[in-house]
């Protein structure tokens, strides 16, 4: 086969972004554990949805928030070589800070404007306790911050829902609820695999997006 | 017919079947082509949009055969081209509405949802999504070329040094959003490029799914495989092309991940002329 003319060919980067709590309740009940297993688990189905899509450069990034946010890992890192090394909890639930930090990866530059939609992908088990509407609002006035796939994780009822809703923006969206490790589980797994897939289709006006995960027949009992 | 044509599609990596369609056929009793390429948006949402490409193409080639016609017809009259330019803006309304028509009729008579009772318009119109397209189309004819585009895709026109153009660009697509013919009132999307030959016609017409353009790292190096395929159709001879063509967008699928589709009309060479006597008072090699 003769090599198609003109200039040089890439699939387009994927840019996956987790915003996790690491808030002090979030080491009631083992929460930051069992979030810190989800995600380590989910990495090989992650790795598996890239192969599945080779025109989709997966990399994944990942900022924790509680007394102010840092990026926990701040390189844009190709999913096969993405490990996990444990975040652990330190303070309040600051999540607009998170949402600063983000927004300001998705400017562009640094964003390049050939890309699929990134996604943003928030954990969280609380009521944020800084000023996260101007945060969101910095996401929602970046280019790629507005076009982004958004997935929410409520880790229990003390989750703040209609917050996280709201971090959707979508009406027809609610966050996934995940009241015990299992749900925790499926609902991390679910965000990095079916957010992926979704990022890389067209959008036309009115489409849905990504619906919850969680089986209605899930058995095991609500911890959270 | 002066005019080489090239067509080709392939299927998206991991994909069952394609949702693009296309078609590149002459028109107006030879006298001018007709060029079209749609893209199915796919996705779970648009199930149905590999049908939705095809009637986007059927219904804009049956369009854009009546306007090639007139085209053919009154184009060498510049008097008349403010009619032709009218009908190049109404064309949309048009292809547009029949698409509308006939997506309607299925979505009435074989209900996306598995509805059993009758439904009233306003709740069909809800599903036409399913069967969301974009199309980029192209008359050309010995005195004008006319260009449609309703969605992502790409028109490159080569002009007579070879040099690509992209006419209806609208500079960098972010997040793959895409206006769709399912949209409400679509034909308002639909932008138009209307080039009737003063000088020298362009040398090519390339049209293009989104796949194909989207598989290169920058924009230029989309322009540029424009330009070499344009040289290479000269030099080589388009069976030379064609040949080759199916293998290209397979390795473009590999890079967008989705449909790819090309279709390109370009002039074919002229073999060198007896020696003249007097010059010629018309350079254009592209003839009726």
């Amino acid at each position: 086969m003769s090599e198609i003319p003109g200039g040089r060919m890439a699939s387009r980067p994927l840019h996956f972004i987790w915003l996790l709590d690491c808030s002090g309740s979030m080491s009631i009940n083992g929460k930051i554990g069992e979030l810190n297993f989800a995600i380590r688990e989910a990495i090989p189905e992650m790795q598996q949805a890239a192969r599945d899509n080779p025109a989709a450069s997966l990399v994944v990034r990942a900022i924790t928030f509680a007394s102010g946010a840092d990026w926990h890992i701040a390189e844009p890192t190709p999913v096969e070589q993405f490990t996990w090394d444990d975040v652990h909890t330190y303070g309040g639930t600051d999540m607009g800070a998170a949402f600063r930090l983000a927004a300001a990866e998705l400017r562009t530059p640094p964003m390049p404007e050939r890309a699929l939609r990134p996604v943003l992908a928030v954990v969280s088990d609380g009521q944020p306790t800084d000023d996260w509407r101007s945060g969101l609002r910095e996401i929602d006035a970046t280019p790629w911050g507005k076009r982004a796939v958004r997935v929410a994780i409520a880790i229990g009822d003390d989750a703040d829902r209609s917050m996280l809703k709201e971090f959707l923006g979508n009406p027809e969206l609610e966050p996934i609820l995940a009241k015990n490790p299992k749900q925790l589980v499926a609902a991390i797994r679910w965000a990095s695999t079916v957010a992926v897939k979704n990022a890389s289709t067209p959008t036309v006006e009115g489409d849905k997006h990504p619906t919850s995960p969680l089986s209605s027949t899930d058995q095991d009992e609500d911890v959270w | 017919m002066p005019w080489e044509l090239l067509e080709g599609s392939v299927t998206g990596v991991g994909k069952t079947h394609s949702q693009d369609s296309c078609a590149a056929r002459p028109a107006a009793d030879g006298g001018a082509l007709v060029l079209a390429v749609a893209d199915g948006h796919g996705a779970a949402a648009h199930f149905r949009s590999d049908l939705g490409a095809r009637w986007a193409v059927e219904e804009f080639t049956q369009s854009a055969e009546v306007f090639a016609r007139e085209a053919v017809r009154l184009g060498s009259d510049v008097s008349k081209w403010p009619i032709l330019r009218a009908h190049v803006r109404s064309l949309p309304q048009q292809f547009v509405h029949r698409w509308r028509e006939r997506a309607l009729l299925h979505e009435s008579n074989a209900p996306s949802d598995g509805a059993t009772s009758a439904r009233s318009l306003k709740e069909l119109e809800k599903r036409l999504p399913v069967y969301g397209s974009t199309l980029v189309g192209a008359v050309v004819t010995a005195r004008l070329l006319a260009c449609w585009q309703l969605g992502d895709g790409d028109i490159v026109l080569l002009d007579d040094t070879g040099a690509a153009q992209a006419p209806l660009s609208t500079g960098p697509d972010i997040g793959d959003e895409t206006d769709s013919i399912c949209q409400r009132e679509a034909w308002r999307a639909v932008r138009t490029h209307w080039l009737p030959f003063t000088g020298r016609p362009p040398r090519g017409v390339l049209l293009s799914t989104d796949g194909l353009s989207k598989s290169f790292a920058e924009r230029s190096g989309f322009l540029q495989f424009a330009e070499e395929v344009g040289a290479m159709v000269a030099e080589q001879g388009a069976a030379h092309v064609r040949s080759r063509l199916t293998g290209w967008l397979e390795q473009a699928a590999r890079h967008s991940g989705d449909d790819t589709t090309l279709v390109g009309a370009f002039a074919a060479p002229v073999p060198p002329a007896p020696p003249a006597t007097t010059t010629p008072t018309s350079p254009a090699t592209w003839e009726d």
